[in-house]
């Protein structure tokens, strides 16, 4: 029953967007603008979504949503077009995509790839989407119980394990990056007791750094930056006719588009772990389960749809933790939260009872635009390409002019300019001596939730500790944080891999 | 990202720089009230507002002495001293002076002269065709001699610029005219295209490349400007000569 009234409430809401004009135009205009934005190599989704936050800030929240999920939809799927036709990745996301992807269009396979990889994004968006409808009610209940030493260990395990897993360097670096990030959420009045904590006198500084500006220059600047000072230059794309892909080639590789599917919910769950990671992980397992992955990296087309598919369920996995937890799943899903929070929806435990209908209404965003994705690609794949052409110096200044006025338009405050510009300096630095930026978002973000929540458990416990050895939640939480932090301790590498010796002589594999 | 040498001799002093900042997020912490009452609240030390921060600060070190100790064990003494040795070297100045360093300065000069001297004094609409008509023709037309001449003739009018509001010859020319900064910014952009115009006169694909630069530095500003300021309703960060040709347009008040 309790199904029943969900799908209806689903699909009243599905329809409502589709019936109204506006919400369409913006649907498919976001969609679009979206895969131009992964297209054009040097441009991300999170880039997309940071700069759309401001146009999207007078809108109704609704609206919005659509606009910065379709453009999120939009801009993961886009990468694949540069990847597979210059073989350059549009975005980190389509990484993976462009090891078999540019071989095919080297064969003069190219729209086949296109084709291909715009269905299995579909598929991956929509599947994402039900996971979205039914995983959420249950984090939802189950975060219920949380109490404030949780929520503190859950913000700690976001920073720690996003460190770990998106430093390009040493794993230490994603730390750095992380505690940096708590560092900066640590500037303004403190939540419980006001003192103006690294104020230096600084009235703007009192309430707090601005998230979203700091997001953009995080995100844009060191992108600028780059680009610019590499001398980026774009290849020659590769030509293609027919893009609509055969019914029989996608149904023979259903088993392999859920599969990658599943993987990449699975770590767009994880928090602040991107969709690039989640391209490489089932570009990786779809060639380890080939009967034949000798053909990998030659034009293979499971490749091309294992990379595309999970990329994008990877949006719909993101999702559960932000809504549900208030965790941003990926770095263009703390850019939602930061909009979210802008829109005056703060997503936690609580979003299910102070908006009832708000997961509903991000599954039919992501349904609708991953549909619109699928018509978007199919019938402007080859006009969308023309955008590959444009050099990125053109566009590159006048990105960093939308990052400017994008940053100065939320709270229409010039200071959040002398926030924004530096935070990308700093951050293009360190991106250089390979510090992740992703940690350092995900830190800003959480830094007040984890602050306030471990001074309120300790006001409850009187000072005490033991909740968290108490309580097995937040106990088992510990236990991955403390295996987190030791597994990169060298002796704990050390002695791994003497009991893997060990043991691999135990069974006579000694690789000696 | 550099390779793997050259990063862990850079980790030597980003390591160091993020302890000693650390240190100081510490030392900064151990100021805020932690049992002593603040606001007319009794503190005990769980509740205070140190308690983060001194977390923070204290990993922040932790770490950062880590990734020190982490390079040091990778490069050795050698590497600091070779790293040292580089930086008081003559080969720095050359380091410094690599067309991919000067495009990094050009860059950086562009962005925070934008956004901290011309952004809250010049009409927004201006401020950004001159800093889209430098930054423009100054990457797309890919020469790094042109580059170079461009960024010094950009730095002068940046001087120049830092002077007038400096000086307060801005309030003194206001009551003689209106707008004088956003004439001066005026000046420079025609200027500045004259100049840049001359540099590729001679060269036609240039000259090409240019007309397009100068088309999308003056219509990207309108565009943004019109939707932020009319569709979106957002202010200016300044509004001068332009937002008022603009307000008397869209609002017909002539």
């Amino acid at each position: 029953m309790v199904l029943l009234e969900r799908m209806g409430s689903f699909f009243e809401i599905a329809l409502g967007i589709v019936s109204d004009p506006t919400s369409l135009a913006i649907l498919f205009g976001s969609v679009l603008l979206g895969i131009i934005f992964g297209a054009m190599p040097g441009l991300t989704s999170t880039l997309g979504v940071a700069l759309l936050t401001a146009l999207t800030y007078s809108m109704d929240t609704p609206l919005a949503m659509v606009c910065l999920l379709s453009i999120y939809v939009g801009g993961t799927y886009g990468g694949s077009y540069a990847a597979i036709l210059i073989n350059i990745p549009g975005t980190a996301a389509a990484a993976a995509t462009a090891l078999d992807g540019y071989p095919l269009a080297c064969k003069g396979e190219g729209g086949r790839a296109i084709g291909l990889t715009t269905t299995s994004s579909a598929i991956g968006t929509a599947m994402s989407m039900l996971f979205v409808v039914s995983i959420s009610p249950l984090i939802s209940k189950f975060a219920l119980q949380f109490t404030s030493f949780e929520f503190f260990l859950l913000a700690f395990f976001g920073i720690l394990i996003s460190g770990s897993l998106t430093s390009p360097d040493l794993v230490i670096k994603g730390w750095i990056a992380g505690f940096l990030g708590l560092f900066l959420a640590c500037i303004g009045r403190d939540q419980l007791q006001f003192f103006p904590r690294f104020t230096y006198g600084i009235s703007d500084l009192e309430s707090g750094i601005e998230v979203v500006p700091v997001l953009i220059g995080a995100f844009g600047i060191p992108q600028i930056i780059s680009v610019l000072k590499d001398k980026f230059q774009m290849g020659k794309a590769q030509k293609f006719q027919r893009i609509l892909p055969e019914l029989g080639t996608v149904i023979r590789n259903i088993p392999a588009i859920i599969r990658s599917a599943f993987i990449g919910v699975g770590i767009g769950a994880v928090p602040g772990i991107g969709e690039d990671i989640a391209g490489w992980v089932s570009y990786g397992t779809a060639k380890n389960t080939s009967k034949h992955p000798e053909t990998f990296g030659k034009g293979e087309l499971q490749g091309v749809i294992a990379s595309e598919t999970a990329n994008n369920a990877c949006v719909g996995g993101a999702m559960i933790p932000l809504l549900n937890l208030g965790i941003p799943g990926s770095p263009p899903a703390a850019m939602l939260l930061g909009a979210l929070m802008l829109h005056g929806v703060t997503p936690g435990p609580m979003i299910t009872f102070e908006h009832p209908t708000f997961i509903m209404e991000v599954a039919a965003i992501l349904l609708l635009a991953s549909m619109a994705m699928w018509v978007t690609g199919m019938l402007l794949a080859k006009q969308v390409v023309k955008i590959l052409r444009i050099p990125t110096q053109i566009f590159m200044p006048i990105i960093g002019v939308l990052c400017i006025i994008g940053s100065y338009s939320l709270g229409l405050n010039i200071f959040n300019l002398y926030l924004m510009l530096p935070v990308g300096i700093v951050c293009y630095f360190l991106t250089e001596m390979g510090y992740p930026i992703a940690p350092l978002v995900i830190g800003v973000i959480l830094g007040p939730m984890a602050d306030e929540n471990v001074r309120r458990a300790l006001m409850v416990s009187q000072g005490s500790f033991m909740p968290v050895f108490q309580r097995p939640v937040a106990l088992i939480l510990f236990l991955i944080i403390v295996w987190t932090v030791v597994s990169q301790l060298p002796w704990y590498k050390r002695k791994m891999a003497g009991i893997k010796l060990a043991f691999l002589n135990k069974i006579g594999l000694n690789p000696k | 990202m550099m390779d793997k040498d050259k990063l862990r001799k850079a980790d030597l002093f980003s390591g160091g720089i993020i302890f000693l900042l650390g240190l100081y997020i510490v030392s900064q912490s151990l100021q805020m009230p932690m049992k002593d009452s603040w606001g007319g609240v009794q503190n005990v030390w769980y509740v205070s507002p140190a308690i983060f921060p001194l977390f923070v600060g204290a990993m922040i070190m932790v770490l950062g002495g880590f990734l020190v100790r982490v390079a040091f064990k990778s490069v050795g003494l050698k590497g600091l001293t070779d790293v040292t040795g580089f930086l008081f070297s003559p080969q720095m100045t050359l380091f410094l002076k690599q067309a991919q360093n000067l495009r990094f300065f050009a860059i950086l000069t562009l962005l925070l002269s934008f956004v901290f001297i011309m952004i809250p004094r010049i009409d927004f609409f201006l401020a950004a065709v001159l800093f889209l008509v430098v930054f423009i023709p100054m990457f797309y037309l890919d020469d790094h001699g042109l580059l170079k001449k461009m960024l010094m003739v950009y730095l002068g009018q940046m001087a120049v610029l830092i002077l007038f509001f400096i000086t307060g010859l801005n309030t003194g020319l206001e009551s003689l005219m209106g707008y004088p900064g956003d004439i001066l910014v005026l000046f420079f952009i025609v200027t500045f295209a004259v100049f840049a115009f001359s540099l590729v006169r001679r060269d036609e694909l240039k000259r090409k490349k240019f007309r397009t630069c100068m088309i999308l530095a003056v219509m990207t500003p309108i565009l943004i400007g019109v939707i932020f300021k009319y569709l979106l309703m957002v202010p200016m960060p300044f509004e001068g000569m332009f937002v008022a040709l603009t307000d008397a347009i869209w609002y017909f008040e002539f």
